[in-house]
C-alpha cells in the first residue's frame, strides 16, 4: 500500500493532499514556516501520518511519490537572498536589464500604484550595476557574427567580476537564441579558467539555454531570475530531500512546474517552479471536471489576499498569450496563465470621498497581518471577511474548524465607523454592499478573463476553490454567467489536490522566424526543411530528457504549438499546429488556415488579414507522459433530505432582498450525504471553509462529495437562457 | 471662421465639455443605486481595458506595438465617458470625431448611422494632436436605438506626409501633411469596404501596417460592442445611458472638489521652443493659469504668431488635450479620465497664434508646442500643488522628443515607414524626496515602452551599435532627473534608407527644472557618413563606442564625414554602414544641486551615472579619485564657497530686471517670435 503525497505552499498555510492506493484520502493544513519551509513541510507529513494512524517513518517509507509546489524560489526573489551574480552581456547593451524596456517600473506593480506617476520606482535589480560587464561581440538578426568574440576580452571582463565577488555568471548576449555560439564560447572559457575541481568554480547560466526566445529583455531576465534562485532552491530542496530520506522516503522529489507538469527536482529549471500551486489547482479542476465530461472549466481560487483565475478549454491546459511576471520581472517562460487579482477576504473597503462618497473594495488588502478587524490583531480597516462575519455567514467560534476565533463586534465597529456612518446607512446594509461589490469585481474579472480569449463563459462550469471560494461563489457566479458551480471537498487544499493530478510534462521552445505566407508574392513557403529541423531539434531534446526520467518514447505524447502573426504585428497568437511534420505549401496552408480560423473566432472575421503575410515566430513542443490516477468511487445517493446529524441549528444572517436578518439553517458539511439538497438561504460549515448558499440557489452534494451550486434561473428553458 | 461646404467644421471642435444632459440621461441616472453604479463603472473599465489590450495585440505600427493606444466608450451624444490608455490627451480629444459623426452623418440620408457601421479618421483638426494618430469608432445600438460609441485611437505613424514616418518637419502647408481624413464611414454591415481600404492604403508608404492597424481597432471595437450589448441585455438602455452620464458627472464633481483644495492664484509660465521645422529659432507659448475656487482659466495671450509655411502649428484643442496628460497622470491620477474633467477649465487662445492653428497651415509637428506647453503644466502644477501634497510637486519628464523617422525597403523586401520606440525611454523628473527614474518611459504615453533591440532589428534594416543609458542627459539637482537613453543605428542588410529625426531642445533646453533644479541639457543628432564602424566592429576593436558619451566625445577611430544636426533633422538618405547617433533626454532636476547628499553623488560616480566633472563643478563634491571615498569636510567647504560666490553675484531685483530688459536675442533667432519681448502677431 503506497501513498502519494502532494504539497502546496501558500502565503499563510501549507496544504497537503495524500491518497493511498485504495483511494483513501487525507488532507492537512499547517502554517507556512517561511524562515524554513521544510519545517512546515515535515510537520504536515507528520499530521498526515497521524491521520492514517501510522508512525511518520512508516508513512514516509510507504510513500511512493511526493509532488511539491514550492515557493522557495519566489521567496528568495522577494527577500533578495540570492547570490551575487555577474552578468556578461554584449558590449553596448550593459544597461538592458536596468532600462527594462523603460516601463519595468510597472511590471508586477498594482494597477492603482502604477497610475500614481509621481511615485513610480523600478525594482531593485537582481544584479547590481557594477556586476555587469560588456564583451565585444555581436550577432545580427540572421544569426551571423558581425563582431567576433575574443577570448582575451572575455577573460579580462571575467576577472573584473571575480574580483568583485561574483558567485555565479549569467551570460546574456544579443541574438543568442538564433546563434548560441558566442554564449557557449563564453561558458567554455569560464569553465576552462575555473574548472570544476577549483574552489572558484561557479555556475554559468546561458540565456540561450534557459530561454531560447526572441526579445532580449525577457530572455535576459528569465536567465537572471533562474540563476538567482537556482542555488537557493538547490540548497533548500537538497536539505528537504535529505530530511525525507532520513525519514524513510526513498523516491525522488517531484516538483510541480508552472507549465502544467512536473519533473524530478534534479531535472527542473528553477524558474519553472514560480506560481506552480495555482497552476496545479487549475489542473485539478481539469481532472475533476473530466469526471463530468466537462471540457470547458473556469478555475477560481479565493484566498485571503488574492483571487486566482484560470481557464481550461477543450479538456486540456492551453497556453494563452501572456507575459509571466515573476516578482517584478517580466519573463518569457511558457507558463500556464493563472491570473491573480487583488481581491480576497482581506480586501479593504473604503469610501472614496472625491467620487461622491462611492464605496470601493480593494485593491489594498489587510493581508494575514494584521488581517481583518475581526482577527483582533490590530486591523483597523473593514474587510470582506468582516462583512461576511457581520452578515452572519461565518461562525465566529468555528472559523477554520475553530482554530481561530473571530470577534464580530470589532467587525461591526470598523464597518460602522468607516463605511456605514459616512454613507448614512446601517452596518448590515454596508456589509451587504461590501460583499456585493467584491463579488461583482471578481465575477467581472472572471468574465473578462474568459471572453478576452474569445470564449463564451456561459458554456463553462466554474470551480470555486480556496478557503473563501465556497463562501462567495453564489455572489460572483452571476457576473460570470455560468449556470453551474462546483465546489470540491478539497477546495481548501485544491493546489495540493491538483498536484496529485499532474502528468510528467514539459514544454521545449525555440524562436525561429519563418514567413510561411509571404506578403511580397502572396505565396506559401516551401521551406519544409527549416520547419522540420526546429521540430526535430526540440523532439530530440525532449526525448533525451524524458529518457533520463525513465520513460520510453512510446509513452510520450507530443503537441506542437506555434506563435504566429500577420505581417509586422508585434504580439503573437498561439495556435496548435495541425502538423508535426510538414512537406511543403500544402501543410503550411493548413497551418495558416488554422491560425486565421482561430484569429477570426477570437477577434472577429473583419480582423483577419491573411494577405498581409503570415509568420511563425516561435515553436513550442509539449511532451507529456500520461499518468494513471485513482478514479474516486461514486458514492450512493441518499436522497435530498440531509440527515438530522448534519443539522447544526440556525443563526441570523442577512440576505439582500429579504429585508432584515432571517433565521438561516446551518449544516455540517462532513455529516451531509451524497444526494442531499439544500435550498438557499442556508449555511454549511466545513472544517476549512463555509458554504454560503444564497436565496435563489440550490446546493446538492453529488456522489463525489462535490457540492454543486446552481442558481434557480439555470432551470429555465434554453431559449430563455439564450435571451438572458 | 465661417464653415465652407465640405470645409472644416470649426464649431464641433469647440464641443469639448460634456454635452447638456438629456432627459433620458437624467432619468436613467435616477434609477441607478450607488452599488449598481460602482459595479457598472468597473464593468465599463474592464470593457475599455479589454479593448485597449486587443487593439495593441493586433496592430502592427511601432506606436501600436509599444502601447501608444487608447480605447474609449462614448455616450450617445459623443462624450468620452470611459477610456483605457496612458495617452491621456485622448480622454478629451477622442470625442470630437464622434461628435462630428453625430452632427454630420446621423441625419444625412447618404450616410446615417447603422448597426455594423465603422468610421475612421486621422485629421488632427478633429483628432486634435497630429495626423499620425488615427481613430476608428463604431456606433452601438439597442434594438435600433443608438446608445453609445466605442472606438480606439492609435499612433499608426506613417500617413503619407511629405516625410515618412508620421512626423513631417518639412511640410509647408497641410497639403504636405499627408492623408488627413475627417471621420468617414469605412465599413457597413460588419464588413470593411475594400474600396475605402484601398484608397487609404494607397495614400501611405506602408499599406500593410495601415490596414493591420485599422483592423486591430475594428476588432477591439466589435468585441467591446458585444460586451456592451450584453450589459444592455442585462440592465436595459435606460440604466446604461444613465450610468455613462453619471460617470461624467461624478468625475466633474470630483475634479472640482480637488481643484478647490489648491491655493488660488495666478501662475505664469512662459515656454520656449527652439525649432521651427528644421530651422533653429525661438518661439514662445505664454501660459498663464488663473486658479480660483474650483476652476482654472488657461490664457495664452502673448504667444507667438501662426507659421504660414512651417509645420509647428497646433490646433487649440491639442493643447487642451495635453493639459489632460498632466492632469490625468499626475494631478487627477486617482480620478476617472474623461471629458468631465474639462468642467474645471476655461480657456482663451489668441487668434493668429501658432497654438490656435487655422486655415491651411501645416500641423506636422504639432506635438512640439503641445509638449512644450505640458512642461508649463508641470511647472505651474508643482507650484500649485506643493501646499496640498508636496510629494506630488515633481519636476517634468523629458518633453523634447528626439526620435528618428525613416522609410525605405526592409531586409525582407517589404516597404516600411515609421519611427523608433526609443522616444518612450525618456527620464522621469526628479521628485521632492528621490531621484527621477532612469529611462522611465514617455510622460505622454505612460503605458508605452521602448521595446527590444531584437524586435526592431528583426524587421527593420538597422543594426544597433549600442543602446545604453545616456548619463549626460538629465537635469541635476538636490534630486536628479532620471537618465535618458543613447543609441546608435547603422543601416544594414539593405543598400540604404532615408532617415530624419524629430525633436527640439538642441539650442534652448526643452525641459527645465523645478525649485532650483537644473534643466535637461540640449540634445542633438550626430551622423557619420562613409563610416568605418562596421569594419571596426568586425575587428572587435575596443575603440567601438558603447554609449553616447563615448560616441559624442569621439576617439578618432571612426572615420568618415561627421556631422552634427539639430534634434529635428531633415529626412535624408543614409547608406549601409553609415552611423546615426541619437540621444533621448532625461528628466529635469529638483532643488539646489548643492543640497544633494554627497553620498548620492559618489554612488552615481560608482555607477557611472554622473561625470566627474559634474560631481566637482555642479555638486561641489570632493572625493578620492582612486577609491571614490568622500571627503565630507572639504565638500562642505567647497559648497560654502559656492554659496558665498552666489551671494556675491546677487543683486536687487529691480537692478537685475533693468539689465535683463536690455538684452535681446539676435534678429534671426526671433524672426518667428512675434514682437519682442512680448510676442504678438505683427
Amino acid at each position: 500500500m503506497g501513498f502519494n503525497v502532494n504539497i502546496d505552499i501558500g502565503g499563510t498555510f501549507t496544504d497537503f493532499f495524500a491518497i493511498r492506493d485504495g483511494g483513501d484520502v487525507r488532507i492537512a493544513k499547517t502554517p507556512s514556516t517561511h524562515y524554513d519551509l521544510s519545517v512546515g513541510f515535515m510537520k504536515g507529513m507528520q499530521e498526515l501520518a497521524r491521520a492514517y494512524g501510522l508512525p511518520a517513518s512508516a508513512f514516509l517509507s510507504q510513500t511512493e511519490a511526493v509532488h511539491y509546489c514550492t515557493t522557495v524560489g519566489t521567496n528568495a526573489l522577494i527577500e533578495r537572498t540570492g547570490p551575487k551574480l555577474g552578468l556578461i552581456t554584449t558590449a553596448g547593451f550593459e544597461d538592458t536589464v536596468f532600462i527594462g524596456r523603460a516601463r519595468s517600473w510597472a511590471d508586477g506593480g498594482g494597477a492603482e500604484a502604477n497610475k500614481d506617476l509621481s511615485r513610480i520606482q523600478k525594482p531593485i535589480p537582481l544584479v547590481s550595476r557594477d556586476m555587469v560587464v560588456g564583451i565585444r561581440e555581436r550577432i545580427d538578426c540572421f544569426g551571423k557574427v558581425v563582431c567576433p568574440l575574443r577570448r582575451e576580452d572575455v577573460i579580462e571582463k571575467l576577472q573584473v567580476l571575480v574580483d568583485r565577488g561574483a558567485m555565479g555568471f549569467v551570460v546574456c548576449l544579443l541574438w543568442s537564441f538564433a546563434n548560441p555560439g558566442h554564449e557557449r564560447m563564453v561558458k567554455a572559457i569560464i569553465e576552462e579558467e575555473y574548472p570544476e575541481d577549483y574552489l572558484g568554480s561557479m555556475p554559468v547560466t546561458l540565456s540561450s539555454d534557459v530561454s531560447p526566445k526572441a526579445g532580449e529583455y525577457t530572455r535576459f531576465t528569465t536567465a537572471i531570475v533562474n540563476a538567482y534562485i537556482h542555488g537557493i532552491m538547490g540548497e533548500q530542496l537538497g536539505h528537504l530531500v535529505n530530511e525525507l530520506r532520513d525519514g524513510g522516503y526513498k523516491r525522488p522529489l517531484l516538483l510541480v512546474h508552472n507549465t502544467g507538469g512536473m519533473k524530478k527536482a534534479s531535472r527542473t529549471r528553477a524558474v519553472l517552479t514560480h506560481n506552480a500551486g495555482p497552476v496545479a489547482g487549475l489542473h485539478g479542476s481539469l481532472t475533476d471536471g473530466a469526471r463530468y465530461g466537462q471540457q470547458n472549466v473556469i478555475f477560481t481560487d479565493m484566498g485571503g489576499t488574492s483571487f486566482d483565475i484560470g481557464v481550461i478549454t477543450g479538456g486540456r491546459l492551453s497556453t494563452y498569450d501572456f507575459i509571466p511576471v515573476i516578482d517584478r520581472w517580466r519573463t518569457n517562460i511558457p507558463a500556464i496563465e493563472v491570473k491573480s487579482i487583488g481581491a480576497g477576504g482581506g480586501s479593504i473597503a473604503w469610501v472614496n470621498e472625491f467620487l461622491g462618497g462611492s464605496l470601493e473594495v480593494g485593491p489594498r488588502s489587510a493581508g494575514s497581518m494584521p488581517g481583518p478587524a475581526c482577527y483582533d490583531k490590530g486591523g483597523q480597516d473593514p474587510t470582506v471577511t468582516d462583512a461576511d462575519l457581520v452578515l452572519g455567514y461565518l461562525n465566529p467560534d468555528n472559523y477554520l474548524g475553530g482554530k481561530m476565533l473571530l470577534d464580530p463586534d470589532l467587525s461591526a465597529q470598523v464597518i460602522e465607523k468607516k463605511i456605514a456612518k459616512p454613507l448614512g446607512i446601517d452596518v448590515d446594509e454596508a456589509a451587504l454592499r461590501i460583499r456585493r461589490i467584491v463579488d461583482a469585481k471578481m465575477g467581472q474579472e472572471v468574465f473578462s478573463e474568459v471572453v478576452v480569449k474569445g470564449l463564451d463563459p456561459r458554456r463553462f462550469v466554474l470551480y470555486a476553490c480556496g478557503g473563501a471560494g465556497p463562501t462567495h461563489a453564489c455572489g460572483f457566479a452571476p457576473y460570470v454567467g455560468v449556470k453551474r458551480v462546483i465546489t470540491s471537498p478539497f477546495s481548501p487544499v485544491f493546489g495540493a489536490f491538483g498536484a496529485y493530478t499532474l502528468p510528467v510534462r514539459q514544454v521545449w521552445e525555440k524562436s525561429k522566424a519563418m514567413k510561411i505566407f509571404r506578403w511580397a508574392d502572396q505565396a506559401y513557403s516551401e521551406d519544409a526543411e527549416g520547419f522540420n529541423a526546429v521540430v526535430h531539434e526540440l523532439k530530440d531534446v525532449a526525448l533525451r530528457d524524458l529518457r533520463l526520467e525513465g520513460f520510453s518514447e512510446d509513452q510520450v505524447e507530443f503537441r506542437l504549438e506555434l506563435e504566429m502573426r500577420y505581417g509586422m504585428q508585434y504580439n503573437l497568437t498561439k495556435v496548435v499546429s495541425p502538423h508535426l511534420t510538414v512537406y511543403g505549401p500544402t501543410e503550411f496552408k493548413d497551418i495558416c488556415d488554422r491560425f486565421t480560423e482561430q484569429y477570426s473566432a477570437t477577434y472577429s472575421p473583419e480582423a483577419t488579414f491573411p494577405r498581409g503575410g503570415i509568420n511563425i515566430e516561435c515553436f513550442y513542443l509539449t511532451a507529456s507522459v500520461k499518468s494513471r490516477l485513482h478514479e474516486p468511487e461514486a458514492l450512493p445517493l441518499r436522497g435530498p433530505s440531509p440527515p438530522d446529524a448534519a443539522r447544526a441549528g440556525s443563526r441570523k444572517a442577512h440576505w439582500a432582498g429579504l429585508g432584515g436578518p432571517s433565521e438561516t439553517p446551518v449544516f455540517v458539511f462532513e455529516a451531509l450525504e451524497p444526494g442531499n439538497t439544500l435550498t438557499g438561504p442556508a449555511l454549511v460549515e466545513a472544517r476549512d471553509t463555509t458554504y454560503v448558499i444564497q436565496p435563489g440557489w440550490r446546493f446538492t452534494l453529488d456522489p463525489y462529495r462535490n457540492g454543486i451550486l446552481e442558481p434557480a434561473w439555470a432551470a429555465v428553458r434554453p431559449e430563455e437562457e439564450e435571451k438572458r | 471662421m465661417s464653415r465652407l461646404a465640405y470645409g472644416r467644421d470649426y464649431e464641433v471642435v469647440q464641443w469639448l465639455r460634456p454635452e447638456p444632459m438629456t432627459v433620458e440621461e437624467a432619468a436613467g441616472q435616477q434609477k441607478i443605486e450607488d452599488v449598481d453604479f460602482e459595479i457598472f463603472r468597473h464593468k465599463m473599465n474592464m470593457i475599455a481595458q479589454e479593448g485597449k489590450e486587443t487593439t495593441m495585440k493586433l496592430g502592427a505600427s511601432t506606436g501600436m506595438r509599444w502601447g501608444d493606444v487608447a480605447f474609449a466608450i462614448y455616450t450617445a451624444q459623443g462624450d468620452l465617458a470611459v477610456v483605457a490608455t496612458g495617452i491621456w490627451f485622448h480622454a478629451v480629444l477622442g470625442q470630437i470625431p464622434v461628435k462630428y459623426i453625430l452632427k454630420h452623418f446621423a441625419d444625412e440620408p447618404s450616410v446615417r448611422l447603422k448597426e455594423g457601421d465603422s468610421f475612421f479618421w486621422n485629421d488632427p483638426f478633429y483628432g486634435g494632436v497630429h495626423g499620425a494618430d488615427m481613430g476608428l469608432a463604431v456606433p452601438v445600438f439597442d434594438q435600433g436605438k443608438l446608445v453609445c460609441f466605442v472606438g480606439a485611437v492609435v499612433h499608426t505613424g506613417e500617413n503619407g506626409a511629405t516625410d515618412p514616418g508620421g512626423m513631417s518637419n518639412t511640410a509647408r502647408s497641410r497639403y504636405d501633411d499627408g492623408l488627413l481624413c475627417p471621420p468617414i464611414k469605412v465599413g457597413e454591415r460588419y464588413t470593411l469596404r475594400e474600396d475605402i481600404l484601398t484608397m487609404i492604403g494607397s495614400h501611405v508608404r506602408d499599406p500593410r501596417t495601415m490596414i493591420l492597424d485599422i483592423k486591430a481597432r475594428l476588432a477591439a471595437s466589435r468585441i467591446a460592442e458585444r460586451r456592451i450589448q450584453e450589459v444592455l441585455g442585462d440592465k436595459g438602455p435606460e440604466f446604461f445611458i444613465g450610468g455613462l452620464r453619471r460617470i461624467l458627472s461624478v468625475t466633474a464633481e470630483a475634479a472640482k472638489k480637488k481643484v478647490a483644495l489648491l491655493s488660488d492664484g495666478v501662475y505664469r509660465q512662459p515656454r520656449f521652443l527652439d525649432t521651427v521645422g528644421t530651422e533653429s529659432a525661438l518661439v514662445k507659448i505664454n501660459l498663464t493659469i488663473t486658479k480660483k475656487d474650483d476652476g482654472f482659466k488657461f490664457d495664452f495671450e502673448g504667444s507667438s504668431p501662426m507659421f504660414p509655411d512651417k509645420p509647428l502649428n497646433t490646433y487649440f484643442h491639442g493643447i487642451l488635450g495635453l493639459a489632460m496628460v498632466y492632469f490625468c497622470g499626475w494631478f487627477f491620477y486617482d480620478l476617472p479620465a474623461n471629458n468631465g474633467l474639462l468642467e474645471t477649465i476655461e480657456w482663451h487662445f489668441p487668434e493668429d497664434s501658432f497654438i490656435n492653428a487655422k486655415g491651411e497651415v501645416s500641423t506636422g509637428l504639432a506635438p512640439f508646442p503641445q509638449t512644450a506647453f505640458t512642461l508649463g503644466m508641470f511647472l505651474c502644477g508643482a507650484r500649485m500643488s506643493y501646499g496640498l501634497d508636496p510629494l506630488r510637486a515633481v519636476a517634468a519628464w523629458y518633453t523634447g522628443f528626439g526620435a528618428p523617422m525613416f522609410g525605405g525597403i526592409n531586409q525582407w523586401g517589404e516597404p516600411m515607414a515609421d519611427t523608433f520606440a526609443e522616444l518612450n525611454a525618456t527620464g522621469c523628473g526628479a521628485r521632492p524626496d528621490m531621484d527621477g527614474v532612469d529611462c522611465a518611459g514617455s510622460y505622454f504615453a505612460t503605458m508605452s515602452d521602448c521595446g527590444d533591440v531584437e524586435s526592431t532589428e528583426e524587421d527593420r534594416p538597422f543594426l544597433y551599435l549600442f543602446r545604453n543609458y545616456f548619463r549626460g542627459s538629465y537635469g541635476h539637482g538636490k534630486y536628479r532627473g532620471g537618465a535618458g537613453l543613447g543609441y546608435c543605428l547603422i543601416p544594414s542588410h539593405v543598400p540604404g534608407v532615408v532617415l530624419g529625426a524629430f525633436g527640439y531642445g538642441s539650442k534652448f533646453p526643452a525641459t527645465v527644472g523645478i525649485f532650483g533644479g537644473y534643466a535637461v541639457p540640449p540634445t542633438f543628432v550626430q551622423t557619420v557618413r562613409g563610416s568605418n564602424m562596421k569594419e571596426l566592429l568586425a575587428q572587435g576593436s575596443p575603440a567601438v563606442p558603447v554609449n553616447a558619451e563615448q560616441a559624442f566625445q569621439g576617439n578618432g577611430a571612426e572615420t568618415g564625414r561627421r556631422e552634427f544636426h539639430h534634434s529635428s533633422m531633415r529626412i535624408q538618405p543614409f547608406q549601409n554602414g553609415d552611423t546615426v547617433y541619437l540621444p533621448v533626454g532625461g528628466g529635469a532636476g529638483y532643488g539646489d544641486a548643492l543640497e544633494r547628499d554627497p553620498e548620492a553623488v559618489v554612488a552615481d560616480l560608482r555607477d557611472g551615472m554622473v561625470t566627474p566633472w559634474a560631481a566637482r563643478n555642479i555638486y561641489r563634491v570632493v572625493y578620492d579619485d582612486e577609491t571614490l571615498r568622500l571627503d565630507r569636510e572639504k565638500t562642505q567647504a567647497l559648497r560654502e564657497g559656492a554659496r558665498a560666490r552666489r551671494k556675491q553675484r546677487g543683486k536687487p531685483y529691480g537692478e537685475f530686471e533693468k539689465e535683463w530688459l536690455k538684452l535681446r536675442p539676435r534678429d534671426e533667432v526671433i524672426k518667428y517670435y512675434g514682437t519682442y519681448p512680448v510676442s504678438r502677431a505683427t
